[in-house]
Parts: structure tokens; C-alpha cells; sequence
């Protein structure tokens, strides 16, 4: 089956409380900016808890990993309350350590380098399970022998 | 028969154009049976102007492009029988707004024009005893879709044998002699978030593929292109105020214009089906990176 | 005592709208008027964080959309914060006919003109609302 055609959902906070939401966001964008672009589908947070159907109903077809920026989890449980459960989830606060993640929420205008070197290491971690959810979903779609449910909305596989 | 419009200005204080609103709404309102609605006091508290509004017609007169007074409407939800822009109406009339807020002599000419033009205008009840006995055609409000999704996105295709698309990705609904005319999915989903309408003029002909408008987003402007020749004999001026409409539902509240049509048998044989246009979506949407 | 008025922006991943609301409300909130503004994690409120629904219920809020989805302003509305301003990006960008402000990821020089432009914006209101609630 062609790989062009699997996606994986990538859902970020963008805390604007803390340092941890904006790595999270920045990060996430990363993904679909460089890391994945053909293979990444950002969900718009707000968009989901405000009842976005497009994202919603992609959050409920296809695995889904989860970026959070605290231990609050709000793009985690978002995501298990209106889609289901997730495919995997990252805690930003895990990787850059707590007290910096619940730092000010920072602009994009003043990243320094060390921040950037933050996103750039949080980015590598959802790489990572990104690419284990998508081997994942591939292998149990060989094995039922079903097509990827994009293109046709009737589900012929066209 | 005396005007009885319900009058929405756009309070722009801080330009000519603004205060030359005023000066309209003014000159209706001393001449007619019309009634002015400040947009400020509306905006906290529209009780005062309910029965007005529910009773008239409502006509909005805005200043400039940024259009506060049609939003101001949009938001509450009324219905807008006439609306003026005054940038436009000047621009229209090859005239030149000057700058200083204080109105001149051609400032004031300009509202007296304009103002003219509103007490001269025939109501729309006017319009259909007039038309009594003319054909009325009613367009469906909901249709039916097939749908293809790529990621997240869906585009709708809308099924029907009334239904005409051409490769431009611009769709025609026919009624005997009339058309509705729009954008489809493909279109809106590709501009993301519209934020200009620039509508076709009523009364214009226009050839199969000839232009119809145009419509913007940050991304890029698109050029209307017609699948049938016709008069164009209704836009949809919710649009102006409104964009978004075409990116809710590019066939159902965003259609874009009406036409009477003059050459539809030999149109068609230049046109898609529904089943031929969906192919060609999907091979489209397939490739692009929406 | 005085409560911070509450700049909420929706903060939208996919489109550059989302990350100008962000960046104004930043601007706003830690740089034009800190003292008198603050802003909320709108994720916060709608997965129901009640420390944050205590914080915004009966307050006054601004809030700063990025498209005609409307989130910020439907969630806050429904969390009881006193929308007293609903901006939307879109309506601003109107404005700005033929600017390219950037992408959802990174701003352009003409975009961060913009987010000083709307900042401004917002803290004028604050600083009215602010000294009407005195």
C-alpha cells in the first residue's frame, strides 16, 4: 500500500502560560515543517476542544500522539475525551525538566539558543515515537489487509 | 411612496469618509420616514432598536473597506437589504474623498448623491409587486454531497443533475433559465480563510469562462470563472461582509452570483458532471499539498 | 480588588492568525501592560481546570481569535468570562490587504509589525477597562 497516503495526527498545546507551551507548539511544527511533512497532520488544539469536525473526525481515524507542555495534559485528555485513545503522549516538562517548562510563556521573537536546542531535542523525541506509532499502524494494517481510510469518503479505496 | 428605512452608519469619526456616512444617513433621515440606529448605542444595548430593525429595511452605510458598520450588523445577526460603501461609491463617481474631516463642498455633493440614490431606490417590496408576474426561482437551501478526504480536510462534491462544474473548479446549479453560480471545496479549502469578495456587477454579461468576481485570502486572490454565459441578476452581498460563508459552505450560503442565462445548451457540452468533476477533484487534491 | 483583565488568544496551530493572536497577546500582557492584563491558558479552561475557571468566571476578558471558528470567544463565553472584546485576526488582516505576516510557525518583519500594531490596539482597551473597573 502506498505509504504517501498514511498520516499521523500530531496534537500540541500551546500553553500560553509557560516556556513549556511554547516548546511544545515549536516543536510540533518542526514536525510538519521538516521532520515529516507528508506523514504529519497537525490538529489545531482549540480548534478540537471548540468541536472542529475536520479534526476531529481525523483524531478518531488515525493514530494520534500528543504533545503537552505541562503535567496538566490538555491535548492529552482532550484527545482520549473526543477521539479515543491516543496513540502515544509527550510531556514536554518530562524532557526539559519541569521548573524551565513552568517558566513564562516566551514569544517567538527572543528564542535564544539554548531554547531553540530545546525544541530541536523535544522535536527528536516525537520523531521517535512518531515513527514507532507509524511502523505500528502500517503493520496492523498489513495484517488486517485493509486499505488506509483516506481518499473516498464511501470507504471503496478509491 | 416615503422611505422607511432603518439607517446603520459606521461611526468613523477619524475619516472624511466616515463623517460623510453621517451625512447620508442624515439627509434620508430628514427627507423619509427612515430612523437612524447609532452604532454605538446598538452595540450595548439594542433593545432600543429592535422593533426598528425587525420592522425596516435595513440599510447600512460604511465609509471605508474595513466595513465596522456591516460587521456591526453581521454580528447582530440582521438581515441587510441595501448596503453602501462610501470609499466605493466615490470611486464609482471618479471622485477624489478629501482629508480633512470638516465636509467640503464635494464631500457634501457626494452624500447628496448618495442619498438621492437611497430615496430613489425601489423597495423590494416595490420590486415585487413589479415582478408579480415574473417566474420566481427558488434555489435548494441543503444538498447532497459525496465526500473525499485528504488528512483532515473534506471536499465536498455536491451530487445532482443539476449540477455543472467546469475545470476551474467552479460550479453552476440551473432552473430553467437561471443559474447559481460558486466555488467549490476545492477552492476554499485550498485559499484557507477568504477575507475579500470582490462580487460580478449586477446586470453585466458575461461569456462562458469569462470572469465573475474575485475572491482573497492571505494566501492568494482567485478569479471567479463562470461555467455559463448569462446577466448576472443577483449577487450575493452577504459575502462582502460575510467572506467566511464561502469557506463554511462554498454551495449553500456562499454561492456567489445569479445569471440568466443566454446560451446554456451549448454551454453544457463544455461543462462536468458531477461524477466527472469528482474524478478530476480527487486526482487534484491527490497532488496538491493542502 | 483589582482583578487582571484577561487577554485570551486561541493560539491556533495551523495558520499564521493563530500565532499572531499568540504573539499579540504576549506582546500586551508581559511587555505593554503587565500590570494591569494577564493572560490564560485556554486549553486550561476547556478541559475544565477549575483553578482557571475560578480565575475567569465574571471577569473581563478580551479575546483574540485567529479565524471565524471563533474558539477563544465561544470557549471563554462559555467558561462565564465577560467577553468585553472579541478581535478577530482575520477582520484585523483585512486591514493589511497584500501583507504576508509569515507562516503558523515563524513571523515575517511585516508580521511582527502587525503583532506591535494589534498589541497597541489591546492595550488601549485594557487601559480603559482598567480604569473603569477602578
Amino acid at each position: 500500500m502506498p505509504e504517501g497516503v498514511i498520516k499521523i495526527g500530531v496534537v500540541s498545546c500551546s500553553g500560553e502560560n509557560c516556556l513549556g507551551g511554547t516548546i511544545s507548539r515549536l516543536a510540533t511544527r518542526k514536525m510538519i515543517d521538516e521532520i515529516y511533512p507528508d506523514k504529519t497532520v497537525t490538529i489545531c488544539l482549540p480548534l478540537f476542544l471548540a468541536g472542529g469536525e475536520q479534526e476531529r473526525m481525523f483524531a478518531n481515524a488515525y493514530p494520534t500522539i500528543t504533545v503537552d507542555g505541562c503535567d496538566k495534559l490538555c491535548a492529552k485528555r482532550a484527545t482520549e475525551k473526543y477521539s479515543g485513545q491516543v496513540s502515544d503522549a509527550l510531556d514536554v516538562s518530562k524532557i526539559i525538566g519541569k521548573e524551565i517548562a513552568e517558566s513564562p510563556a516566551l514569544s517567538t521573537r527572543n528564542l535564544t539558543d539554548e531554547q531553540r536546542e530545546m525544541i530541536t531535542k523535544v522535536a527528536q523525541e516525537i520523531k521517535t515515537k512518531f515513527e514507532k506509532v507509524f511502523t505500528d499502524y502500517v503493520n496492523t494494517l498489513i495484517k488486517s489487509g485493509k486499505t488506509p481510510a483516506s481518499g473516498c469518503g464511501c470507504q471503496c479505496g478509491g | 411612496m416615503s422611505k422607511r428605512y432603518a439607517l446603520l452608519p459606521c461611526n468613523g469619526l477619524d475619516k472624511t469618509a466616515g463623517c460623510i456616512s453621517r451625512e447620508i444617513a442624515l439627509k434620508v433621515e430628514e427627507r423619509s420616514e427612515s430612523e437612524i440606529i447609532c452604532p454605538v448605542f446598538f452595540r450595548v444595548a439594542e433593545a432600543k432598536y429592535r422593533q426598528s430593525t425587525q420592522d425596516r429595511p435595513l440599510v447600512v452605510i460604511d465609509g471605508c473597506q474595513t466595513r465596522c458598520a456591516s460587521k456591526l450588523a453581521a454580528e447582530k445577526n440582521l438581515k441587510i437589504a441595501e448596503k453602501i460603501t462610501v470609499a466605493e461609491e466615490a470611486k464609482k463617481r471618479g471622485q477624489q474623498i478629501g482629508a480633512s474631516l470638516r465636509l467640503g463642498s464635494d464631500e457634501l455633493a457626494l452624500a447628496e448623491a448618495i442619498a438621492q440614490q437611497l430615496l430613489a431606490e425601489e423597495s423590494k417590496e416595490e420590486k415585487e409587486v413589479k415582478r408579480a408576474g415574473e417566474e420566481v426561482v427558488a434555489f435548494p437551501e441543503k444538498y447532497e454531497y459525496e465526500i473525499y478526504t485528504k488528512d483532515k480536510f473534506i471536499f465536498r462534491v455536491p451530487k445532482g443533475e443539476q449540477f455543472f462544474f467546469n475545470e476551474n473548479d467552479c460550479w453552476a446549479y440551473v432552473i430553467g433559465h437561471r443559474a447559481r453560480v460558486g466555488v467549490t471545496d476545492f477552492v476554499q479549502q485550498s485559499l484557507s480563510d477568504i477575507m475579500f469578495f470582490t462580487p460580478p456587477t449586477i446586470g453585466a454579461e458575461v461569456e462562458q469562462f469569462g470572469e465573475l468576481g474575485n475572491i482573497e485570502s492571505g494566501k492568494a486572490v482567485f478569479e471567479i470563472v463562470s461555467p455559463v454565459s448569462g446577466k448576472v441578476v443577483a449577487v450575493n452581498d452577504e459575502l462582502v461582509s460575510s467572506p467566511e460563508r464561502i469557506n463554511d459552505n462554498p454551495y449553500e450560503k456562499g454561492w456567489i452570483a445569479e445569471l440568466e442565462l443566454t446560451n446554456f445548451e451549448n454551454d453544457r457540452e463544455l461543462l462536468l458532471d458531477f461524477k466527472s468533476y469528482f474524478n478530476i477533484l480527487k486526482r487534484k487534491v491527490d497532488s496538491f499539498h493542502v | 480588588m483589582f482583578s487582571k483583565i484577561k487577554v485570551i488568544p486561541c493560539s491556533g496551530m495551523g495558520k499564521v492568525y493563530g500565532l499572531l493572536a499568540r504573539e499579540s497577546a504576549l506582546r500586551v500582557t508581559q511587555n505593554l501592560r503587565p500590570q494591569e492584563c494577564e493572560t490564560m491558558c485556554l486549553a486550561y479552561l476547556v478541559t475544565g481546570d477549575q483553578e482557571a475557571r475560578e480565575k475567569i468566571e465574571g471577569k473581563n476578558c478580551i479575546t483574540l481569535d485567529g479565524c471565524p471558528a471563533m474558539c477563544a470567544a465561544k470557549n471563554v463565553e462559555m467558561a462565564g468570562g465577560i467577553v468585553v472584546d472579541k478581535m478577530k485576526m482575520i477582520d484585523i488582516m483585512k486591514e493589511y490587504k497584500g501583507a504576508k505576516p509569515g507562516t503558523a510557525t515563524e513571523l515575517t518583519e511585516e508580521g511582527w509589525q502587525i503583532v506591535d500594531e494589534i498589541a497597541e490596539r489591546i492595550a488601549a482597551k485594557v487601559k480603559k477597562l482598567a480604569k473603569e473597573e477602578e
